[in-house]
């Protein structure tokens, strides 16, 4: 298995706040990867590691089979980066960007370039200073993509488009896991988007990693349970260790659970009551994923 | 084929394909033989990612509905009658588990409810 990145008790201070908490995560290649977390969970601080922005107080960073603080030419044509804040030069046109990034890249793809130009419907004549802050996310996923990177790292990258844009540039995103074999990892509050695409999901919540999962795994160990008694009133509570959040009024129940469907005949037969199962999707399971459940 | 898939259920995505291409030849709507979309095109289709359709592929082999030829897209399985009408009772019963949860919690006695379902079986027949 290829890695993409790997980091082994990656831990990060900032003065007195623990930004990152002897973060372990292996990410192989190819796989689009969500990562999840509330603002100031330390996603963008894990990112800014991987591209070697940070060195790590403790622990290590390797990406693309390098330790991260010696990351060089070799690695760095092959990553795409687009930051949270995008800073570009001002003065020149689109074109003229395009023209100065594509210098640095010995695979540049000059067609791709020009068909995401068109698709994403960027013009490559104005001046880079007078583009909406939707453009010029369009531009900077553009730059970031056109050398076929193998790793390719996008901090809230589709904020600030709009949903046909959004919805082109998933469809490419996913073009790039299969033709360049890329791991593409992605920070974003936008979970239906991320949650289209995704393979493998990383949570972040005070600098530690709470979930890393496989999407497909999450969904089928979280669901919601409608309990119905048959014979009279259920208990007060449940105890049941399974059981995150209940909602138990009179004959009925609502439960959130953290089970596959093998314990449900247990708990029919236990308490006396119907089960009807429903899988939860990514955006109802994040409160319980990033550990804010309210039970 | 048609198939239809919704990201933001909770099934998984790779479940939902894998009970619709199920149903598909089951029901007789694919044909053994028949070629099935490859994972490549299926994935722009549906615009979801590859290894989910893989993985797909892969339980539906395993089961013997799918056949894998190297380098080519997969084909429906031919099956033996007895299995074919095995996989349809199994996917009735399956399809009535919900319904039979719910005549319980009306409290209905079995009786009235499969007097209905034959109702209903004989309506659909006009």
């Amino acid at each position: 298995m290829e890695l993409a990145f790997e980091t082994n008790g990656l831990t990060k201070r900032f003065d007195s706040v623990t930004a990152l908490d002897g973060i372990d995560l292996k990410v192989r290649r190819p796989s689009i990867v969500g990562l999840l977390g509330r603002n100031g969970s330390g996603k963008t601080t894990l990112i800014q590691h991987l591209m070697g922005l940070h060195l790590p107080a403790e622990g290590s960073v390797t990406t693309l089979g390098r330790p991260s603080a010696e990351l060089g030419h070799d690695e760095l044509i092959r990553i795409g980066y687009v930051p949270q804040d995008i800073r570009l030069l001002d003065w020149m046109t689109v074109e003229q960007h395009l023209r100065y990034v594509s210098c640095f890249y010995p695979a540049w793809d000059r067609e791709r370039e020009q068909r995401l130009t068109a698709e994403l419907e960027l013009d490559v004549d104005k001046p880079v200073g007078a583009l909406s802050t939707g453009n010029l996310q369009k531009l900077a996923i553009i730059l970031a993509v056109c050398h076929h990177p193998r790793l390719l790292i996008l901090d809230e990258p589709v904020s600030d488009l709009d949903p046909i844009v959004r919805g082109k540039l998933l469809e490419f995103l996913l073009e790039l896991l299969r033709e360049d074999e890329a791991t593409i990892l992605v920070s974003s509050h936008v979970l239906r988007d991320v949650e289209k695409i995704v393979d493998w999901v990383i949570c972040l919540d005070h600098g530690n990693v709470v979930t890393d999962a496989a999407l497909d795994e999450l969904k089928e160990l979280y669901s919601e349970w409608r309990v119905l008694s048959t014979n009279g009133n259920l208990p007060e509570r449940f105890s049941e260790s399974f059981v995150l959040t209940q909602e138990v009024s009179g004959r009925q129940a609502r439960l959130l659970v953290k089970q596959g469907t093998s314990e449900v005949n247990t708990f029919r037969k236990t308490h006396g009551v119907e089960v009807t199962e429903r899988s939860l999707n990514l955006e109802e399971m994040f409160p319980i994923l990033v550990g804010m459940r309210s039970s | 084929m048609i198939l239809v898939v919704d990201p933001h259920s909770g099934i998984p995505v790779y479940r939902q394909l894998v009970e619709q291409i199920r149903f598909s030849v089951a029901s007789g709507l694919l044909d053994p033989g028949e070629e099935i979309p490859s994972t490549r095109s299926l994935s722009a289709r549906l615009g979801v990612n590859p290894m989910t359709i893989s993985k797909a592929f892969g339980l539906l082999e395993e089961e013997g509905v799918l056949e894998r030829r190297p380098g080519r897209p997969h084909i429906v399985r031919e099956r033996r009658k007895g299995t074919v009408r095995s996989t349809r009772l199994e996917q009735l019963e399956q399809a009535l588990r919900p319904v039979a949860t719910k005549t319980r919690q009306l409290n209905l006695e079995p009786d009235t409810a499969v007097q209905i379902f034959r109702r209903l079986l004989e309506d659909e027949k006009r």
